[in-house]
C-alpha cells in the first residue's frame, strides 16, 4: 500500500489547513483515514495492493473501487450511529411514538445496497472470466508443491521449446524464473497435501491439490523479484514454504536458460569441491538430483527420493547457486548485503545482478551450514527416524544427516560451483 | 409455590393410562431421582433454566480456555521468528483455539440463552423434550471435555479447524489429535442436533395462546432460524466426520489420493456445513441486540417483519454460498461467479439488519446501560466485518485476501466484534433475570471499554497485515517479508498482541464483576423489571419460578409486556404508562393455575451421554472399550425408553413432599 | 416426553396433541429428525456418486452387483412398509393383537432384508471388494452400511414396541408411538428405494 502511503505525503499540507476550517467531526474522519493510509509498511514484498503485472492489476482495478465504496458506506453508518447516539440520548424527552417502521424508508434502504452490489457484481463477473483465460498462453511451467517447497519444471515442449529454447526439461526449485511480458501458464499440482501458490504482486492465489492440476496465469510487467508464500495450511513447516518469482528481460532470460541447460562439469581434481563431489554422491544424491553426476562405472546417477520421502521428491540441486534461496525459499543463499543489492536494484540492472548467482563472497555461509548440520532443527520437519512408523519409514522433509564439519566444508565448496 | 398441587391421575391422562407395574421395580434399575437442593439436583435436572445456566457456565470456561490459547498465539507472533511455541504446538494451538471458540463457546453459549429464554419468551413452562434437552447439554459437556482431554493424551488436533484432507490423514497427522477432534465434534454434534429438534418443536408448538409467529420476540425468531440451520448443517458435518474417522481408524480410502480420491470432497462437505455454521454463530447475537436496542431506545424494533424475514432469508441463502471459502481451490470460473454473486446477495439481508437497528434508535429515548453499549458496539464492529466481507465476496479480490490476516480480521470483527459482543450484551441484559441481581454498571463499563479497545487493537491491525501479505496459520513470520518503515509487520503485530492482552483484561473484568456483584456487594435484589423491558420473559419473577409462569398469559401484541404497561394515545401518539410492572404481574397472577406438572428429573440423559466419550476413547485406543461404550448406549437407551410416563408418588426416593416439584407426564421418548 | 403443560392448563386438557400447530410435539420432532436424516443420506449418497467409478483395485460395480437378488430383498423391505401401515391402523383401532402381529411381521421382513444385506456383503467381500479395497468399496459399504444400521435400529424399536405392548408398558398414546416408529420405518424404506435406484440400477 505504499502507493497509497505516498499519496498521504502529497496531501498532508492542504489537509492541515482543512483541519482548521472544518468541523471537528470531519477533521477526525480525515485524520483517521490518513492514519490508515499512512500506517502501512513501505515496500512490503507481499503487498496485495502493488500489482506488478496485468493479472494482479486486473484484480487491483476491481478491488480498489470496492474498498473505497465499502469505506464510504462504513463512514456513513458510523456517522449515522454517532449522530443518533448524540441526538436521541435520553434528555428527559417523552417516550417516543411506538412506530413499527416506515415501509418507504425500508424499501429505499434495501434497494440502495442492492444497486451498489449490482454495480460491484457486474465487473466482478467480467474479471473472473478474464483471469481464467488461458487460450493465449505463451509459456507453460509445471509447478508442484510438496512439504515444504515448490518444484518448477519447465517442460521442453511446444512454445517452451520452439520460442524459448528449452530443449531439455529444466527442473528447479525455490525461484520461479519467467520472461517479462510473457503470458506464463502455471500448471499447479501437489505431491502430498494441499498447498497454495501465491505471488501477490503477479496474481491471486491458486491451491495446489494432489490429483488435480489447476491453472494459474502469471505475467510480470518488468524485471524484478517478487515474493510469495504458501497460503494453504500444509502441516508442520507451512510458515517455511515460501517462494520467489523472478522476472527477467528476454535477453537475460535466454542467458538464464542457456546456463540451466549447460552440461555438468566436475570440479577440478584435488580441490575441496572435488572432495565435496564424493561426499555429495555418498550422502546427498540419494534424494537430490544433480544432472550429469556419474557413477564410477560411468552411468548417470539418478536420485531416488521416492524411496526415502513421502512426497517422493527432493529439490534438484544441479544449478543451486543460480538461485538465491534454499530450503523452500526460507533462507537466503546470499548474505544480507548482497541480497539487498539484488532485491533493490531497478529493473534495468536487475537482470545482470541476478544472473551473477551466488558468488563466494556473497554466500550466506551461516544458514547453509546450519542447514547441513541439522536441517530439522532449523526447519521443523517430520524427520525423526524413531517416529516414522505411520509413513512406512519415509521422511517428510530432510533428515539430519550427521555430517562432520569437514564434510560440510567440502559440500559447501562443491555446492558453490553448482551454477 | 403453594398454589401448585400434586398431580392427580385425572390430569395426567393424555392417552392410555399405564397401569400396574411400578417402574423402578419393573426395571430393577434405580429409582427416579427426587428434587433436592444439592449438586445432585443439577446432575439429574431436566429444567431448561438450570440446563441453560450449566450451558452458560461450561461454555464460559471453554471461552477462557480458548482465550488462553489465543494469547499464546499472539505471544508467539509478537516478534519475528517467535520462540514461545514450536511449530507443532502452534498448529495445535490455532486448531484448538478455533474449534473451542466455535463449537465449545459461541454455539453452546447461544444454546444457553436459547434454552433459558425461549420458553420464557414464548410463554411456555418448559421445552418440548426436557430429557433430550438434558441429554444435549451432557453431550456438549462431555464432548468438549473429551476433545480437550487430547492435550493430555498425546496432543491436540493439528490440522486447523477446517481439517482439510489429505493433511488430516494419519500419514500427515499421526498423533491422535485429529481422532479426538472428529469424535469430540461428533459428540457435540449430537448435542446440537437434539437441541435443534427440541427448540424448533418448542418454538413452533408451545407458544402461549395468541402468540402468532409474527408476535414472537425477535430473539426467538433468530433462534428458530439458527436451529433450522443446525438441523440441516449438522448431518453434513456428521457425514464428513464419519468418513474421516473411517479413513483414520478403519483404513477406508475416502481421502486417499493414491486411490483416486478427490480432496475437494472434504472441502465441499465441510463448507456446506461450515458456512451455515457462520450464521449459526452470529444470528443468536443478532437476536439479542434486537431485543436490547428497542428496550434501551423505548421504541419497538424498526421493521420487525423485515428483520425476522431477513433472518429467514439469511437462513436460506446461507446454503448457497459455501464455495466462497473455496475461491482459490480451483473451481471453474462459472462456479466462482455464481458463488461470488450469491455471497453478495446475502449481504443485503445482513445490511438490512444494521439499517433497522440504527432506525430503531432513531427518534428514540436512548439510555446507555452496559447491555446497550455492547449492542451499539456490535452494530459498529459488525458493519466493519460485513463490509470487509463484501470486499472478498468479490472473488478475484478474495484470491489476494484468502488465507491472509485480512480474513482473520474479517471474521473476528464478525464473530468477536459481532457474536461475542452480542453475547456480552445478553449477559448484562439478562443477568438480573437469571440470577436476581444486576451486574455492576461501573465495573461493566470498564469491562466494555477494555473489550472495545482490546478487540479493535487486536483485530484492526490484522486488516493491514493481511492486505500487505501476511498469511495466516504461520507459526513464525519473517523480517524478510515484513516491509520497511516504522509501520511494518513488526509494529502491527506488536499492537495486535498488546491489544489481545487488553482484551483479556477486559474479559477478566467481567469475571470480577460477577464476583463483585454476588460476593462482595451483595446489593439489593433486582426488581422484576429492571430495564423497563418489552417481552414476555420479564413477566416472570427474577429469577423465574421453576414452572416459569403461574398463569400463561394470553398474547395480543408483539412486545406484549410493554403493551400491558403502556398505552399510546391514538390521536396524539403520546405514550403513557398505565400500569407498573408489579401491577401487570399482580393482575396476571391473580388466579394462578392449579395442577402444574413439571417434567421429572432423570438419570438417563447423563448416563447415555457418558457412554459416548467411552465409545470415543474406544475407537482411539481400544476396541474392547468401544464394545463397552456401545453396550452402555444400548442399555441406557433401553432404560430411558422404559422410564414411565407418570411417576406415581411412591416411586420417588425419598418420597417427594410439599411443592409438587419432580412430577412428570411424559410421552414416549425417541431419538 | 412432551410436556404439554400449557395446553392442559388452558382448558384444552385431555386432548392429546393439541399445540400451537395442531401437530403433537413427538410427531413434529420425528419429522424434524427425518428432515435432518435426509441431509445425512444426501451426504453419503453424494460421496458414493462421486466415487463409484473410481476403482483403483478390486471389482467394478457392474460386475459385482446381483440385481435380481437385491431386487427381491428390496421388494421384501417395501412389503414391510405395507405391514407397518397395517400395524398403525390396528393400533389406531386399539386392536392390540393385530398391532403386535403386524409389528412382528414388519420386524421379520426388515430382518430378512438385513440378512440379505449381510449375505450380499459377505459375497462381495469374497469376490474381492473390501471396505478398504477402493473408493467404490469404501463409499458403497459406508452408504449401504449406514442404511443397514438404520434398518436394524428400526427392527430393535419394533421388537421393543411389541414387548412393551404385551406388558402394557407403552407410555403415552400407544397409537401415536406406533405411528412415530412407522414414520421412521417408511423413511428408511424410501431412502432404500433411492439407494437401490442410484447404486444398483443406474449403471456408472
Amino acid at each position: 500500500m505504499s502507493t497509497v502511503g505516498s499519496m498521504k505525503e502529497r496531501v498532508s499540507e492542504p489537509m492541515k489547513n482543512l483541519r482548521r476550517r472544518r468541523t471537528a467531526v470531519k477533521a477526525s474522519l480525515a485524520v483517521s483515514a490518513l492514519t490508515f493510509l499512512a500506517s502501512c509498511a513501505k515496500d512490503a514484498p507481499q503487498d496485495t495492493w502493488q500489482p506488478a503485472g496485468p493479472n494482479a492489476e486486473r484484480i487491483d482495478n476491481l478491488q480498489r473501487p470496492v474498498f473505497y465504496v465499502a469505506g464510504v458506506v462504513g463512514v456513513i453508518v458510523f456517522v449515522a450511529v454517532g449522530w443518533v447516539i448524540w441526538r436521541y440520548r435520553d434528555r428527559g424527552q417523552a417516550i417516543p411514538e411506538q412506530t413499527h417502521g416506515k415501509p418507504v424508508v425500508e424499501i429505499v434502504l434495501t434497494v440502495i445496497p442492492v444497486l451498489i452490489l449490482l454495480g460491484v457484481a457486474i465487473p466482478t463477473a467480467g474479471t473472473i472470466f478474464k483471469l481464467a483465460k488461458t487460450s493465449d498462453t505463451e509459456m507453460t511451467i509445471n509447478v508442484t508443491g510438496q512439504q515444504w517447497w515448490w518444484e518448477y519444471d519447465y517442460p521442453a515442449v511446444g512454445s517452451n521449446a520452439e520460442q524459448y529454447g528449452i530443449t531439455a526439461p529444466i527442473v528447479t526449485s525455490g525461484q520461479l524464473v519467467i520472461p517479462e511480458n510473457t503470458k506464463v501458464l502455471l500448471r499447479v499440482t501437489s505431491r502430498d497435501v494441499i498447498h497454495s501458490y501465491w505471488i501477490p504482486k503477479l496474481n491471486g492465489k491458486k491451491d495446489s491439490v494432489p490429483g488435480r492440476v489447476h491453472l494459474l496465469r502469471l505475467e510480470g510487467a518488468k524485471p524484478g523479484i517478487y515474493a510469495g508464500q504458501c497460503t494453504e495450511f500444509c502441516g508442520l513447516s507451512h510458515s517455511y514454504m515460501r517462494m520467489e518469482a523472478v522476472v527477467l528481460s528476454r535477453a537475460d532470460y535466454d542467458a538464464w536458460i542457456a546456463n540451466q541447460l549447460e552440461a555438468y562439469t566436475s570440479p577440478e581434481a584435488g580441490t575441496l569441491a572435488a572432495e565435496g563431489e564424493g561426499v555429495f554422491i555418498q550422502q546427498c544424491s540419494r534424494c537430490h538430483q544433480v544432472n550429469g553426476l556419474l557413477n564410477t562405472d560411468g552411468t548417470p546417477i539418478i536420485s531416488a527420493p521416492d524411496q526415502y520421502l513421502v512426497s517422493g521428491a527432493a529439490p534438484n540441486l544441479t544449478n543451486l547457486m543460480t538461485r538465491n534461496t534454499f530450503a523452500g525459499a526460507s533462507w537466503d543463499l546470499l548474505t544480507p548485503e548482497c541480497r539487498g543489492d539484488v532485491w533493490k536494484s531497478d529493473s534495468a540492472t536487475f537482470g545482470a545482478k541476478y544472473l551473477k548467482g551466488v558468488t563466494t563472497d556473497c554466500l550466506n555461509q551461516k544458514d547453509l551450514r546450519e542447514w547441513l548440520r541439522n536441517a530439522p532443527l532449523k526447519k521443523p520437519m517430520y524427520a525423526n527416524p524413531e517416529n516414522l512408523a505411520p509413513t512406512g519409514g519415509k521422511y517428510r522433509g530432510m533428515p539430519a544427516l550427521g555430517l562432520t564439519e569437514d564434510q560440510i566444508n567440502v559440500i559447501v565448496a562443491y555446492l558453490l560451483e553448482r551454477k | 409455590m403453594t398454589i401448585i398441587e400434586r398431580p392427580s391421575t385425572e390430569v395426567a391422562i393424555a392417552g392410555a393410562v399405564p397401569v400396574g407395574v411400578k417402574p423402578s421395580e419393573a426395571l430393577g434399575v434405580f429409582k427416579r431421582p427426587a428434587a433436592s437442593s444439592s449438586w445432585r439436583d443439577w446432575v439429574v435436572t431436566v429444567d431448561h433454566k438450570k440446563l441453560g445456566i450449566m450451558y452458560g457456565v461450561a461454555a464460559f470456561v471453554f471461552f477462557l480456555i480458548g482465550g488462553v490459547e489465543a494469547l499464546f498465539i499472539r505471544l508467539q507472533l509478537i516478534a519475528p521468528d517467535g520462540k514461545v511455541l514450536n511449530a507443532d504446538q502452534y498448529n495445535q494451538m490455532f486448531t484448538m483455539h478455533a474449534t473451542t471458540m466455535v463449537f465449545l463457546f459461541v454455539m453452546p453459549m447461544a444454546a444457553a440463552f436459547a434454552n433459558y429464554f425461549i420458553p420464557l419468551q414464548i410463554g411456555a413452562r418448559d421445552v418440548a423434550f426436557p430429557r433430550i434437552n438434558a441429554f444435549g447439554f451432557w453431550c456438549f459437556l462431555f464432548g468438549g471435555l473429551f476433545l480437550n482431554s487430547s492435550w493430555f493424551l498425546g496432543g491436540g488436533a493439528d490440522g486447523g479447524w477446517f481439517m482439510y484432507a489429505p493433511n488430516s490423514s494419519t500419514l500427515f497427522s499421526p498423533s491422535h489429535g485429529v481422532d479426538f477432534w472428529t469424535m469430540g465434534l461428533q459428540i457435540t454434534g449430537i448435542a446440537s442436533l437434539t437441541g435443534a429438534i427440541n427448540l424448533i418443536v418448542t418454538i413452533l408448538n408451545m407458544r402461549a395462546p395468541g402468540m402468532k409467529m409474527m408476535r414472537m420476540p425477535i430473539f426467538t425468531w433468530m433462534v428458530l432460524v439458527t436451529q433450522f440451520l443446525l438441523l440441516f448443517a449438522i448431518p453434513v458435518i456428521t457425514v464428513a466426520l464419519f468418513l474421516l474417522t473411517f479413513q483414520r481408524s478403519f483404513d477406508a480410502t475416502f481421502f486417499d489420493v493414491a486411490s483416486g480420491a478427490d480432496p475437494l470432497l472434504w472441502q465441499h462437505l465441510f463448507w456446506i456445513f461450515g458456512h451455515p455454521e457462520v450464521y449459526i454463530l452470529i444470528l443468536p447475537s443478532f437476536g439479542i441486540v434486537s431485543e436490547v436496542i428497542p428496550v434501551f431506545s423505548k421504541k419497538p424494533l424498526f421493521g420487525y417483519p423485515i428483520v425476522a424475514m431477513s433472518g429467514a432469508a439469511i437462513g436460506f441463502v446461507g446454503w448457497g454460498v459455501w464455495a466462497h471459502h473455496m475461491f482459490a481451490s480451483g473451481l471453474g470460473p462459472v462456479s466462482v461467479t455464481v458463488f461470488s454473486m450469491s455471497t453478495m446477495a446475502i449481504a443485503v439481508p445482513t445490511g438490512v439488519k444494521i439499517v433497522n437497528w440504527v432506525m430503531t434508535m432513531w427518534g428514540g429515548k436512548l439510555t446507555f446501560a452496559v447491555p446497550m453499549m455492547f449492542a451499539i458496539a456490535l452494530v459498529v464492529q459488525f458493519t466493519i466485518g460485513g463490509l470487509s466481507g463484501v470486499t472478498h465476496a468479490v472473488a478475484p479480490s478474495d484470491t489476494q485476501q484468502t488465507d491472509t490476516y485480512y480474513i482473520v480480521a474479517h471474521f473476528h470483527y464478525v464473530l468477536f466484534g459481532g457474536a461475542v459482543f452480542g453475547l456480552f450484551a445478553g449477559f448484562y441484559y439478562w443477568w438480573p433475570k437469571i440470577f436476581g441481581r444486576k451486574l455492576s454498571e461501573s465495573i461493566g463499563k470498564w469491562n466494555f471499554w477494555l473489550m472495545v479497545v482490546g478487540m479493535n487493537m487486536t483485530f484492526g491491525p490484522m486488516h493491514i497485515l493481511g492486505l500487505q501479505g501476511q498469511p495466516r496459520r504461520m507459526f513464525v513470520w519473517t523480517k524478510a517479508r515484513a516491509g520497511e518503515g516504522f509501520f511494518n509487520f513488526g509494529f502491527w503485530n506488536r499492537v495486535s498482541s498488546i491489544g489481545s492482552f487488553i482484551l483479556g483484561i477486559g474479559i477478566l473484568f467481567f469475571i470480577i464483576n460477577i464476583f463483585y456483584t454476588h460476593k462482595i456487594k451483595k446489593g439489593a435484589l433486582a426488581s422484576n423489571d429492571p430495564w423497563d423491558a418489552r417481552t414476555l420473559e420479564w413477566m416472570t419473577d427474577c429469577p423465574p419460578k421453576e414452572h416459569n409462569f403461574d398463569v400463561i398469559p394470553q398474547i395480543s401484541h408483539l412486545d406484549e409486556f410493554f403493551h400491558r404497561k403502556y398505552e399510546q394515545n391514538s390521536a396524539t401518539h403520546s405514550v403513557s404508562q398505565v400500569h407498573s410492572a408489579e401491577e401487570v404481574m399482580a393482575e396476571l397472577n391473580a388466579h394462578p393455575d392449579e395442577h402444574i406438572h413439571m417434567p421429572s428429573r432423570s438419570y438417563w440423559p447423563i448416563l447415555l451421554a457418558l457412554a459416548l466419550p467411552v465409545i470415543g476413547y474406544g475407537v482411539i485406543f481400544n476396541r474392547m472399550l468401544l464394545a463397552v461404550g456401545v453396550a452402555m448406549v444400548l442399555l441406557t437407551m433401553f432404560g430411558w425408553a422404559m422410564e414411565p410416563a407418570t411417576s406415581p408418588d411412591e416411586d420417588f426416593d425419598p418420597p417427594a413432599s410439599g411443592n409438587g416439584d419432580g412430577h412428570t407426564k411424559e410421552l414416549v421418548p425417541h431419538g | 416426553m412432551a410436556e404439554s403443560a400449557i395446553v392442559r392448563d388452558h382448558g384444552v386438557s385431555h386432548v392429546a396433541h393439541a399445540s400451537s400447530t395442531g401437530l403433537s410435539n413427538n410427531k413434529m420432532g420425528m419429522w424434524m429428525f427425518l428432515g435432518s436424516e435426509c441431509l445425512l443420506f444426501g451426504g453419503l449418497i453424494s460421496t458414493y456418486m462421486l466415487y463409484r467409478g473410481r476403482v483403483s483395485s478390486g471389482p467394478q460395480p457392474n460386475n459385482i452387483f446381483d440385481i435380481p437378488f437385491t431386487s427381491v430383498s428390496s421388494f421384501v423391505l417395501l412389503m414391510s412398509s405395507l405391514t407397518m401401515v397395517l400395524a398403525v391402523s390396528s393400533a389406531q383401532r386399539k386392536d392390540d393383537r393385530n398391532t403386535n402381529l403386524w409389528l412382528t411381521i414388519t420386524a421379520l421382513l426388515g430382518a430378512s432384508f438385513v440378512g440379505g444385506q449381510v449375505y450380499e456383503f459377505t459375497s462381495f467381500y469374497r469376490e474381492g471388494l473390501g471396505f478398504t479395497t477402493s473408493l467404490f468399496g469404501s463409499s458403497f459399504y459406508a452408504l449401504t452400511g449406514f442404511h443397514g444400521v438404520h434398518v436394524s435400529v428400526g427392527i430393535i424399536m419394533l421388537m421393543a414396541l411389541v414387548g412393551m405392548n404385551r406388558n402394557n408398558r407403552i407410555p403415552g398414546d400407544k397409537a401415536e408411538v406406533v405411528e412415530l416408529i412407522g414414520l421412521y420405518w417408511h423413511f428408511v424404506d424410501i431412502i432404500w428405494i433411492i439407494i437401490f435406484t442410484l447404486v444398483y440400477l443406474i449403471p456408472s
